[in-house]
C-alpha cells in the first residue's frame, strides 16, 4: 500500500509541475488529468472509495472535459514561455514560503489562543493523536473498514445534511450564473465594453486579424 | 497495514502540490492555466482532508473533501464562463488585461 502512495505522489507532484510549466495550456490540461489520476489512486489506497469515484467522475470526467473544450473553443494559440523575471522570482519565493509555513505547521501543531490568534505552538507529546507525525493505529474504526461508501453517505445525510443542502443550491446558482454569463443580447453593456476595449489596443491588421480560411 | 508511515509523506505531498499550483497562480499569464493551478490547490487541500480523516478514523474528512470537489465544479463553471465572455470582447487572454471590472 506504502509503495501505491509513493508511486502515485511521485507521480502527481510530476505532473503538477507539468501543469505549471508547460507552454501551451492543453499540455497543462493534460498534465491535470494525470494529476488528478494519481490523486484518485492515493484516495483509494486511503480507503476513500467514494471520494475515488467522485474524483474520477467530478474531475477526470466533468470539469476535465469543461477545460479541454473551452481551449478547443477558444483556442488560446499564443504559446506563453514561462520566463525568468522578477515576477517568476516573487512568485518561487512565495510559494516556497507558503511551503516552509505549511510544514513547519504539520510538524509542530497549530493551536488558537485566547485572543483568537492563531499561532504555532509545539505540542511534542509522540502519543498525542493530534500531532501530525504521530498516530496510534491501534483502532481502527468504521471509517477504515474496506468499503466505507455507506459510512460516509450516512454522515453526508445525517450530521451534515444542511451542508449537503445548501451544496445543491450553490450548483444551482452557479449553473444559473454560467447561463446569464455566456448569453448574447446584452445589447445595453455589451457595446460599451467592446468599444471600451477596441479603443484600448490599435485596430488589427490585415495579418493579426484571427480568421484563417483554409482551402481544400 | 501499516499506513500510519504515510502520514508526513502525504502532508508533503499536499505542501508541495499547494506551492505547486500558488505557483502556477502568480507566475502564469493565461486565465484558464492560472484556473487549473486553482484545482491543484484545491486537490491538495483534499488529500489532507482525506489523509487526516483516514488517520484520525473520522469520516468528515471525506465529507469534506467532497463538499471542495463541489464548489471547485462550480467555481469552474462560472469562471470559464467569464473567459468566454472575456474573449468574446476580443480580447487576449491575460490576466493583467483583465481590469475592467475596476472602472
Amino acid at each position: 500500500m506504502s509503495v501505491i502512495i509513493w508511486i502515485a505522489g511521485v507521480l502527481a507532484a510530476v505532473s503538477a509541475l507539468g501543469v505549471v510549466f508547460s507552454p501551451q495550456p492543453l499540455y497543462s490540461a493534460l498534465s491535470l488529468v494525470l494529476a488528478i489520476g494519481a490523486l484518485a489512486v492515493i484516495f483509494l489506497a486511503l480507503n476513500a472509495q467514494f471520494l475515488f469515484v467522485v474524483q474520477l467522475i467530478v474531475y477526470a470526467g466533468a470539469v476535465m472535459v469543461l477545460f479541454v473544450f473551452i481551449i478547443a473553443l477558444l483556442s488560446p494559440g499564443a504559446d506563453e514561455q514561462v520566463r525568468i523575471d522578477s515576477r517568476f522570482v516573487v512568485g518561487a519565493v512565495m510559494a516556497m514560503g507558503i511551503t516552509v509555513a505549511m510544514v513547519v505547521a504539520a510538524r509542530n501543531g497549530i493551536t488558537i489562543n485566547g485572543n483568537g490568534v492563531f499561532r504555532a505552538q509545539q505540542i511534542g507529546q509522540a502519543s498525542d493523536p493530534y500531532h501530525a507525525f504521530s498516530f496510534d493505529q491501534s483502532d481502527l474504526g468504521l471509517v477504515n473498514t474496506a468499503g466505507n461508501v455507506q459510512t460516509v453517505g450516512g454522515q453526508l445525510f445525517t450530521t451534515f445534511l444542511l451542508p449537503f443542502e445548501i451544496t445543491s443550491l450553490l450548483l444551482l446558482v452557479a449553473a444559473v450564473g454560467a447561463v446569464y454569463l455566456t448569453r448574447r443580447g446584452r445589447s445595453h453593456t455589451e457595446p460599451i465594453l467592446r468599444e471600451r476595449a477596441q479603443a484600448r489596443r490599435p485596430a488589427p491588421t490585415l495579418e493579426e486579424d484571427r480568421i484563417e480560411v483554409e482551402v481544400g | 497495514m501499516n499506513a500510519g508511515g504515510n502520514f508526513p509523506f502525504l502532508l508533503g505531498l499536499a505542501a508541495f502540490l499547494f506551492s505547486v499550483g500558488a505557483l502556477g497562480v502568480l507566475i502564469r499569464r493565461n486565465p484558464i492555466v492560472v484556473f487549473m493551478c486553482i484545482e491543484l490547490m484545491l486537490n491538495a487541500v483534499n488529500i489532507v482532508f482525506v489523509s487526516y480523516g483516514r488517520f484520525l478514523n473520522s469520516e468528515e474528512g471525506q465529507v469534506f473533501a467532497f463538499m471542495v470537489i463541489v464548489v471547485a465544479a462550480a467555481e469552474v463553471v462560472v469562471g470559464l464562463a467569464l473567459i468566454t465572455q472575456v474573449f468574446r470582447l476580443g480580447r487576449e487572454l491575460d490576466v493583467d488585461d483583465l481590469d475592467e471590472m475596476r472602472e
